[in-house]
């Protein structure tokens, strides 16, 4: 994913564009075309919005998490807007699941929110990242920030996996939530398109969210050797 | 699995619509964000 | 590291009030909890654990944020870098002095726990062990991000904001170990949790001292 894409400057909102297309005929798909799911009835529909929603909001994760490293690595500001990037989309992605996975949760088990371990594992990631973003706007040295938030990534998501044990140990009386597997082929059309659909969306708004922050860090920085940010145009 | 969830068109038409708002919301305050930035460094520029 | 780890204790030390008035913190702080329940003695005695971590919890977000007080003072980090000692060392006795501050303060914690929540239990060096590894799992993370904050204006908001979503595992283990050898343990499910908790430290002791040397370069 190159996010600072000058020389195809219309390539993320081509992206938007398809994205939101797929976005509308998965979704149609799933909600009129697909059959009833046995046991769970019409609500199982959420599924289609909220598995590719969790997919990519790992991939987004796994993004940032990567660039966190590659800037401790390289010391390219590129990566830091990358990571800035990553880390807004994930937490946008990481508060829908939190507001699917309760919608999801109240006709099935009665609750909103039910301590299921990845729900609560998406949560403690978003709390964190929200976290990192704010260090972020309270840091105004370009190198600290990039350095603070980059070590601060990699500690929340080497956090993830152990949270999500943890979870599932202290709540271990739980159901697993249905997953695709589980699930028939009929349904698997809507999936995955909407998982394609949500991707481009993702990919588009990381690229655009880090054009956004490199140039704000090309203006933020006169000095030299930061002005590899990116963007010269 | 306790029986089948009987309706719930609900609860399916609030993800939905939460998740279309909130994707629509993030991408016009992307679009935002980076015209307000265009601003003033073609200001600088000239 | 030695060195750093004496410098450490040694003003510890020096500040022992402001350790006596984080002690009197959580302790307020478990009084309060009380309130949030309500006068029911066997509730109290359930969530005893949950208590006793939050407390802890909340003072040291406390002491974490002073522990870089007097680096940051006279501007002293910078000079503290340009010894010709390992930045690793650094770190690692100050989140030592931090750890053994707050395995401390744990157990310190634990009467008052015991008086007014009646949550007496015999097995008190199994309570002990706990306390010191739960307190190792919150010193390492606390330790770095303390470092990046205390440089940072709002760092009071900045530090728990960062450390709290981070610590939920250590937090999930130490409170669900201790309030088993608190109210007994018909599972024998505790060595699982002190495990849980050892990986932690492991991982966290290890990984903050990699990326240590980062945060204070300049």
């Amino acid at each position: 994913m190159n996010a600072e894409n000058n020389r195809f400057p219309r390539t993320p909102y081509i992206l938007l564009g398809l994205g939101a297309a797929l976005f509308l005929f998965g979704s149609w798909w799933g909600l009129f075309l697909a059959p009833r799911e046995q046991y769970m009835g019409d609500v199982q529909r959420i599924m289609y919005v909220h598995v590719p929603t969790a997919w990519n909001w790992m991939l987004a994760v796994i993004f940032a998490f990567v660039s966190a490293v590659m800037f401790l690595f390289t010391s390219n500001y590129k990566w830091d807007s990358r990571l800035e990037a990553g880390l807004e989309v994930s937490s946008l992605l990481a508060f829908l699941l939190c507001c699917q996975g309760s919608i999801w949760a109240k006709p099935t088990w009665g609750v909103w929110w039910d301590w299921d371990p990845r729900l609560t594992s998406v949560a403690v990631l978003l709390f964190a990242f929200v976290g990192i973003i704010a260090l972020r706007n309270f840091v105004d040295d370009a190198a600290r920030r990039a350095i603070w938030s980059s070590v601060a990534t990699i500690i929340a998501a080497v956090d993830l996996p152990i949270v999500y044990f943890s979870v599932k140990w202290w709540n271990s009386l739980h159901q697993q939530p249905s997953s695709p597997k589980t699930v028939s082929s009929d349904f698997y059309i809507p999936l995955r398109v909407n998982a394609f659909a949500i991707l481009f969306l993702m990919t588009g708004f990381i690229m655009l969210r880090a054009r956004l922050a490199s140039r704000r860090l090309a203006n933020e920085v006169s000095t030299v050797p930061l002005m590899e940010a990116g963007e010269t145009a | 699995m306790r029986g089948v969830v009987v309706g719930g068109w609900n609860y399916v038409i609030a993800a939905y619509s939460v998740t279309t708002a909130m994707l629509i919301v993030y991408a016009v305050s992307l679009f935002v964000r980076l015209t307000a930035d265009r601003g003033p460094r073609t200001e600088d520029k000239g | 590291m030695r060195a750093a780890l004496r410098k450490e204790l040694l003003l510890q030390w020096r500040t022992r009030a402001q350790i006596m008035s984080v002690f009197v913190f959580g302790a307020t702080s478990l009084l309060l909890f009380s309130f949030g329940v309500g006068p029911n003695s066997e509730v109290l005695r359930q969530f005893s654990a949950g208590f006793l971590w939050l407390g802890l919890l909340l003072s040291s977000t406390l002491t974490l944020a002073e522990s870089f007080h007097a680096e940051m003072e006279n501007r002293a980090l910078e000079g503290l870098l340009l010894l010709p000692a390992d930045p690793r060392a650094l770190y690692y006795g100050k989140a030592i002095a931090n750890w053994i501050q707050l395995s401390l303060l744990g157990t310190a914690l634990v009467p008052v726990m015991v008086i007014l929540y009646d949550a007496g239990t015999t097995r008190v060096l199994s309570l002990v062990g706990i306390i010191i590894l739960g307190a190792a799992g919150l010193s390492a993370p606390g330790t770095l991000y303390a470092g990046m904050t205390a440089q940072v204006r709002a760092k009071q908001t900045l530090l728990p904001l960062l450390l709290f979503p981070l610590i939920v595992p250590a937090l999930l283990a130490s409170v669900k170990a201790t309030s088993l050898v608190i109210l007994g343990d018909p599972m024998q499910t505790l060595r699982s949790w002190l495990l849980l908790l050892a990986s932690f430290d492991a991982i966290y002791w290890t990984l903050c001292g990699l990326l240590y040397p980062r945060v204070v370069e300049d």
